[in-house]
């Protein structure tokens, strides 16, 4: 049996964190030049983020021929608020269509009105219809991405959770900290490179869309290691999401059941939304593109509502579809149909009566900050997907993310497959570091009395939807930054796990999860307060016009245990670049 | 809904430890909540309120991810698609090794999937432009690649458990293979091969998969195939 100590030693070119369409297309493109690769997967490989997406994928396809790339960076720095990093908007822009071919040539069949001819739809914030679709794909995607990665005989880890990088004396990757939860084993994966894919940290909320499984690890792991984040104070929140039953509460329902006919005709209006006064509030926040408008403005515009008190009982407002859309519906999503006849009833899954409807944590928008290869700044660790920042801005395109994991993982994977023939192998450098951690990371499990970091995590998720969510204001977000120091200094070193078993224990997962969640709520927090305008998905209420002096990017980074936050200027703009070293924020 | 009636649930759990325990045991938990909680909401209030210890799978909560699959009252379901009832009997899957209380080893079900190699086998590269497939037949693939992999309709195979036959979700993977008109493996062969002829033609895979698709139509076209060939499109 092993005990805490005992670290089984393995080597790697690439090791990637994460096993969505982001992580597997880096596993690929490593393999593919050359690198032996290792993919790690926290939980079973199946239970990521990709999966649960609808698939919808925006490209300038040739089939609109209205469209084009310009009109598509233009629509996403539009949407970003212009805080965008314009290099790498225009790389998703450009390479989107090759690696919707790559997907084809994996074994996805993209939905077609002809042998030749994609079916296309629109989706939030879009002007033109451009998106591909596909029948609930999200599956599909992830499939198709799984059979190359057996093709390829590239190992996949399922149960494997990275918890930390480790750098050598050079300040260069020397491998990843894994925890092998299926055995409560350690391993350390000695490699020169290590790809953070692990998605975002929606479940920082109380309410969100996303797997359990998001809980903004690799994010937090960069930032331990010294890499630094962007735009973090931004989080996307879905508009239309379910409201009941409470199990699947804030998962996505969205379009084409919002969009009625909009869902194919930039002119035409999308459904209703309307108050419990019958009132249709979104005319006060967007008399011009009305329900048609931007995710952000229409989740802040519900959110106001309920918590003004003119939402349902249940905590909702009340979205009118068109029947008329139903068939696309169905074809598009039927398992949404199923899920609404379940447990709304015929009237609602048919479209044909108001549906509640609530907004809901759905996209990490900042994340790790990458060049246009996907590189940090620490040498040898890469991000790409929801984990990486600055593709999206301030807020994201509906159908944007499919394209960004398919391009920036690939990025990704040739990058750190590059890097590592470059670098010398590390060997056993690390090995003394990784031991040290894993005695900190193990001590939940000797403590017998002490806090269970399920209620701690619900603390943290109440601070964040409440305070750090859809409306701010400095002294919430003051006290909450408070709240989160105490949590880390004061109740961290109390967690305990009610089992020793080291088997599954999820608890103890749970426990590693929460300092990483904790780590992000505290950079969000802080982010948040020196941001002093409302942008995109970012809305102040004690600073609700958006200032053009703020058309620029907060980046975090730590240093001897502070976090430091800092304004630049935004990258590949044409904006000159300014660096403004702004502040110096809450010591850990 | 407030409508929604309450109710409590009394819901035995298989625990085992392999790390501790020689054989596994039941333990019984009561939980009260709404009438429509789900096996998942009912397994996640034991984990959060009285078993701090409880080693369950979950990801997505809504039917997507595929991993929370148990068997409750003898009957494989999905544990977040399942409506709870008063008196469970909750169970890992069948017939795959338990790693602890109700999460499987899927490490056979993967190695299995890899040697199928379900990626297509192209005589020529994608074309870098819409590569010809008939919408009706791209709508077909698109739902039979909805998939989940979950394993509830091997689980309830009564073939699987009593004949050399891989099971239902893998002759319908293999048929969405042998449907792309890329594919130039012989998966008719493959099938054959995975005990496809083992198939009662029952029809329960169908019944309880959870995204409503039909492996034993896959079977039925790959009998087809054998019987009176089939002429595939360039």
């Amino acid at each position: 049996m092993a005990t805490a100590s005992d670290i089984f030693l393995e080597h790697a070119d690439v090791v990637v964190a994460g096993s969505g369409a982001a992580g597997m297309r880096a596993a690929i493109a490593a393999h593919d030049a050359g690198a032996n690769v290792v993919l790690l997967a926290k939980g079973p490989r199946r239970a990521n983020h990709t999966r649960m997406s609808g698939g919808r994928y925006n490209v300038v396809s040739g089939l609109n021929p209205a469209d084009g790339n310009d009109a598509f960076f233009r629509d996403t720095i539009d949407s970003g608020v212009g805080i965008n990093n314009h290099e790498l908007t225009r790389i998703l822009v450009d390479e989107a269509l090759a690696r919707a071919y790559d997907l084809e040539e994996y074994g996805l069949a993209w939905d077609r009105t002809e042998a030749d001819k994609y079916y296309m739809s629109m989706t939030g914030g879009g002007t033109y219809v451009r998106t591909l679709g596909s029948i609930d794909e999200g599956i599909g995607i992830t499939e198709v991405m799984l059979h190359q990665m057996h093709k390829r005989g590239i190992r996949i880890c399922d149960f494997h959770m990275l918890t930390d990088v480790i750098r050598d004396g050079g300040g260069c990757v020397a491998g990843g900290l894994v925890i092998d939860l299926s055995k409560g084993v350690w391993r350390f994966f000695s490699a020169p490179t290590v790809i953070i894919a692990t998605g975002g940290t929606s479940q920082l909320y109380e309410t969100s869309s996303g797997p359990t499984i998001n809980t903004g690890d690799g994010i937090a792991i960069a930032l331990r290691a010294g890499a630094e984040l962007v735009d973090v104070e931004f989080m996307q929140f879905i508009p239309i999401s379910f409201v009941y039953p409470q199990g699947a509460r804030g998962y996505t329902l969205t379009e084409p059941a919002h969009y009625g006919p909009r869902h194919f005709d930039p002119n035409a209006e999308a459904a209703q939304l309307l108050n419990v006064k019958g009132e249709r509030f979104v005319l006060k926040h967007d008399p011009l593109r009305k329900e048609g408008s931007t995710r952000d403005v229409l989740a802040r515009a519900i959110m106001l509502e309920i918590l003004e008190g003119r939402g349902t009982p249940e905590g909702g407002v009340y979205m009118v579809p068109d029947p008329a859309v139903f068939d696309a519906f169905l074809r598009e999503r039927p398992i949404y149909v199923k899920r609404l006849l379940e447990n709304y009833g015929e009237p609602q899954a048919r479209l044909q009566a108001p549906i509640q409807v609530m907004p809901s944590a759905l996209y990490t928008l900042g994340g790790v900050r990458i060049d246009r290869w996907c590189r940090t700044c620490v040498p040898g660790l890469l991000a790409a997907g929801e984990a990486a920042g600055g593709v999206h801005g301030a807020n994201r395109l509906g159908g944007s993310s499919m394209p960004d994991i398919q391009v920036f993982g690939r990025r990704a994977g040739m990058a750190a497959a590059d890097d590592a023939k470059a670098a010398r192998a590390p060997g056993d450098a690390g090995l003394e570091q990784a031991r040290a951690r894993v005695a900190e990371l193990t001590a939940p499990m000797q403590r017998a009395d002490g806090v269970r970091p399920t209620e701690v995590k619900r603390r943290v998720q109440k601070l964040m939807w409440d305070h750090v969510g859809l409306v701010r204001t400095a002294n919430r977000l003051e006290e909450s930054l408070r709240a989160f120091t105490d949590l880390r200094e004061n109740v961290m070193p109390r967690l305990k796990v009610t089992n020793k078993s080291r088997v599954l224990n999820r608890e103890w997962m749970e426990s590693l999860e929460l300092a990483n969640l904790l780590d992000l709520a505290q950079v969000m927090a802080a982010t948040s307060i020196e941001r002093k305008e409302t942008r995109g998905a970012f809305y102040r209420t004690d600073f609700p016009e958006t200032d053009p002096d703020w058309t620029a990017n907060l980046w975090v980074r730590r240093e001897s245990g502070r976090v430091l936050v800092e304004k630049h200027a935004v990258a590949g703009s044409a904006t000159p670049a300014t660096a403004e070293a702004a502040r110096v924020a809450a010591a850990s | 809904m407030s409508t929604v009636a309450s109710i409590t649930v009394t819901a035995e759990i298989q625990r085992f430890d392999p790390s501790q325990d020689a054989e596994p045991r039941f333990e019984s938990f009561e939980v009260s909540g709404l009438a429509n909680m789900s096996v998942l909401d009912v397994v996640r209030s034991i984990y959060e309120n009285q078993a701090g210890d409880l080693a369950f799978q979950f990801a997505c909560r809504v039917g997507r991810c595929g991993t929370c699959a148990v068997r409750v009252n003898g009957r494989p379901v999905l544990a977040c698609q399942e409506r709870c009832k008063a008196q469970m009997r909750i169970e890992p899957l069948k017939p795959f090794p338990a790693l602890r209380d109700l999460v499987v080893d899927r490490t056979e079900i993967e190695s299995r999937l890899a040697s199928f190699e379900l990626a297509p086998l192209r005589n020529n590269a994608h074309p870098g432009q819409p590569e010809l497939i008939a919408p009706d037949l791209a709508a077909k693939l698109c739902h039979m690649d909805s998939c989940l992999l979950c394993m509830v309709c091997v689980s309830a195979c009564p073939a699987v458990e009593e004949r050399p036959f891989d099971g239902p979700a893998f002759m319908l993977k293999l048929r969405h293979m042998a449907e792309h008109p890329a594919d130039r493996r012989d998966r008719l062969d493959q099938a054959l091969q995975g005990g496809m002829l083992e198939c009662f033609n029952c029809d329960v895979c169908t019944q309880v998969c959870p995204a409503d698709l039909s492996p034993a139509q896959a079977i039925r076209d790959f009998r087809r195939e054998l019987f009176f060939g089939r002429g595939k499109e360039a």
